[in-house]
């Protein structure tokens, strides 16, 4: 009996903060509508996902493979990222390239972006500038976690 | 005895030392490109320069002998500043491909640069470009813009292996690392080239671009491949967290006590390994006629463990013949006696090794197997295989094929055992006589024993597991204990051998 009270009191609580919110934040859209308290504006929402914010330029989103001049990619596989990255799940292997000045590049380079936890450290960490984090893409809801492990085509179009 | 000084340490040393080699005695470490304990010094990089007290300059500690009342410094600043003047000239043409160059994480430019450099250079002319893929042996990559012309791989072919292939050729600025007339070096030690390079310039086509060296886990072992028994470092990648396929051996090296003669090792002991884990076997297999079965262990050693049996209550048990090889370790001579002593009769058993090679002048001996003095002693009165053997005497036979999955001739010698009842196969490799057996049994291949062998000069070798063998094999010790535990007549002891 008493736990019920409890638990009644907490849902009317919870209730009142609610309304409470709900009644200020229509006062001052009010207040705003008809020209006083401008500075002052309500809780504002957006209708994600037909509306979007724009990101900071430096917010670290889903990752992409640059490119060189020439459209290949960038990456020379040596595995700094897979060593710095406290997730463990880039997995890159390496293998001969023909053209003799870049020797070698990736054969497999796959982010298991359902594990990564968002660092940025594999950025930091490549010294050629061969992943960036600069896609904006954060809508990465997918059906299976395998969808969410980006091979090196989807990482190399940004978007997949 | 001399009596010296180094850093403010007095130090008593045996005469005729280095002073590098004195230094490190003392747990000083001199940094150094050229020298090489197993060279003989050369004096050309200039690293190990260190301040003696009464010189006007630094001088070279791997060339300077002790003499009685020396006194050294060897972190003056005088001297950690020629230490980074060496570094800069060494580094004002080296193309710095750490990224892609496989030396990275063993290379002594990085460690020393971040040691002693840390500066920005006042090089600013373009890098001298040179050739960067060379091909100067069947497994040696050169990128003579990663030499620094310590000419240490020029002394071990000139001093160690005698062949000399290479050397330096043109002057001054031009100088490179070459072969003479484009000949390959041939030697049977050319791997070690890749070890004794200080930075990245031979590299090892085998290993090239398989991982990055900081990965690599090395387990001590001892070289399997002849009865030397050398010292090595099996580099054993263990996998990333979330791709165990990524795991396996990449790499054998010498130890720095490989052997009295240095740290060295034949290209064999370095690169068998790679053929023999392309072939590994790794399914127990039943042959019935044209069909093949894959069965669980145990139910294969239980259709053995009773045609065994039934061979033992006729008292029949002298026609069950095992093949063994001189591979196996004492510990495994052990569990073949006891097998032998659980019957009466007792079972034959024969020794049949890979033919000898003829070994070399150097390190390489001419027998192909580790332990042909551990199976002489251990008791088991061992007769060498006849060819025309075993075709009437023999219902059961095990042959247990060492690393090469082979006995020598296995497959005339199949011929003359056709009509032997049942025959099964203990192999670390796929062999093609595989068919042609009842039962194959895949088998652990030495690196992943623990045991001990009894080299060529009657010294024993202890050695532990670098890994574990794959999940169906097992060592040829285990698979004895095995079977005689599956024909009730001893313990399964789990795990060791
Ligand atoms: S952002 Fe961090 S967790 Fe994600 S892949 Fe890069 S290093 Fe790994
Ligand atoms: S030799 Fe050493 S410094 Fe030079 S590229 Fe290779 S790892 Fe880097
Ligand atoms: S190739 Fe390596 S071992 Fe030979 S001189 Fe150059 S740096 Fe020294
Ligand atoms: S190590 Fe002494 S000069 Fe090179």
């Amino acid at each position: 009996m008493k736990n019920a009270a409890i638990i009644l009191w907490a849902l009317i609580k919870g209730s009142l903060i609610t309304a409470r919110h709900f009644f200020t934040n229509l006062w001052f859209h009010f207040l705003r509508l008809i020209g006083i308290k401008k500075y002052r504006p309500g809780a504002v929402t957006i209708q994600y996902p037909e509306q979007t914010k724009p990101l900071p330029s430096r917010y670290r989103a889903a990752h992409r493979l640059t490119k060189r001049p020439d459209g290949k990619p960038r990456c020379v596989a040596c595995l700094l990222c897979a060593t710095v990255c406290p997730s463990e799940c880039i997995i890159v292997e390496a293998t001969e390239d023909p053209d003799p000045e870049v020797q070698k590049h990736a054969s497999r380079f796959e982010i298991d972006l359902a594990r990564c936890c968002f660092c940025g450290f594999c950025v930091e960490a490549c010294p050629e500038d061969a992943i960036r984090m600069d896609t904006g893409r954060i809508d990465l809801a997918a059906r299976s976690r395998a969808d969410l492990v980006w091979d090196i085509d989807q990482l190399s179009r940004g978007r997949s | 005895m001399a009596e010296i000084t180094i850093d403010g340490r007095n130090l008593e040393v045996a005469d005729g030392l280095t002073s590098l080699v004195a230094a490190e005695k003392a747990g000083i470490s001199i940094p150094h490109f050229c020298y090489h304990p197993a060279l003989a010094p050369e004096g050309t990089c200039r690293m190990c320069v260190v301040d003696i007290e009464g010189a006007a300059k630094p001088e070279p500690s791997c060339s300077t002998v002790i003499r009685d009342g020396m006194k050294i410094e060897t972190r003056s600043p005088r001297v950690v500043e020629a230490r980074r003047n060496v570094l800069e000239f060494l580094l004002a043409d080296h193309p710095i491909d750490c990224p892609i160059c496989d030396k990275a994480g063993e290379c002594r430019l990085q460690d020393y640069y971040r040691d002693y450099g840390f500066f920005s250079s006042d090089f600013h002319e373009q890098k001298k470009r040179r050739s960067k893929i060379l091909k100067i042996g069947e497994r040696l990559i050169l990128d003579r813009e990663r030499c620094i012309l310590c000419t240490r791989c020029v002394r071990f072919l000139r001093d160690v292996t005698k062949t000399g292939e290479m050397g330096v050729f043109e002057r001054g600025d031009n100088s490179e690392i070459g072969v003479a007339d484009g000949v390959p070096v041939a030697t049977a030690y050319s791997g070690n080239l890749v070890d004794l390079c200080p930075v990245g310039a031979i590299t090892d086509a085998a290993f090239r671009f398989r991982t990055r060296t900081w990965f690599l886990d090395p387990k001590p072992s001892i070289c399997p491949f002849c009865a030397r028994g050398c010292r090595v470092d099996v580099d054993v990648h263990p996998g990333f967290a979330r791709y165990p396929e990524t795991g396996g051996i990449l790499r054998v090296r010498p130890r720095p006590d490989a052997t009295p003669a240095g740290p060295w090792i034949c290209d064999v002991g370095r690169y068998a390994w790679i053929e023999i884990e392309s072939r590994r076997a790794r399914r127990i297999v039943w042959n019935k006629g044209a069909a093949e079965a894959v069965l669980s262990g145990d139910k294969v050693f239980s259709i053995l463990g009773a045609k065994i049996r039934a061979l033992s209550e006729s008292g029949r048990t002298d026609r069950l013949t095992l093949v063994l090889h001189s591979g196996l370790t004492n510990e495994e001579w052990a569990d073949v006696k006891a097998f032998r002593d659980g019957f009466n009769p007792r079972p034959k058993i024969r020794l049949a090794d890979p033919p000898d090679d003829g070994g070399d002048d150097f390190l390489r001996t001419a027998e192909r197997m580790p332990n042909r003095r551990g199976a002489a002693e251990a008791g088991c009165d061992l007769q060498p295989l006849d060819p025309g053997e075993l075709r009437e005497d023999t219902d059961i036979l095990f042959v247990f094929a060492g690393i090469w999955g082979d006995i020598g001739d296995l497959e005339r010698r199949l011929e003359v055992w056709r009509t032997i009842r049942t025959k099964a196969l203990v192999s670390p490799v796929l062999t093609a006589s595989d068919p042609l057996f009842d039962f194959v049994f895949p088998c652990a291949i030495p690196y992943e024993k623990s045991g001990s062998y009894i080299g060529f000069d009657g010294r024993r070798r202890e050695f532990t597991a670098v890994r574990p063998a794959p999940e169906e094999a097992e060592s040829e010790g285990e698979i004895l204990r095995s079977l005689l535990a599956a024909c009730g007549l001893g313990a399964r002891t789990p795990g060791g051998s």
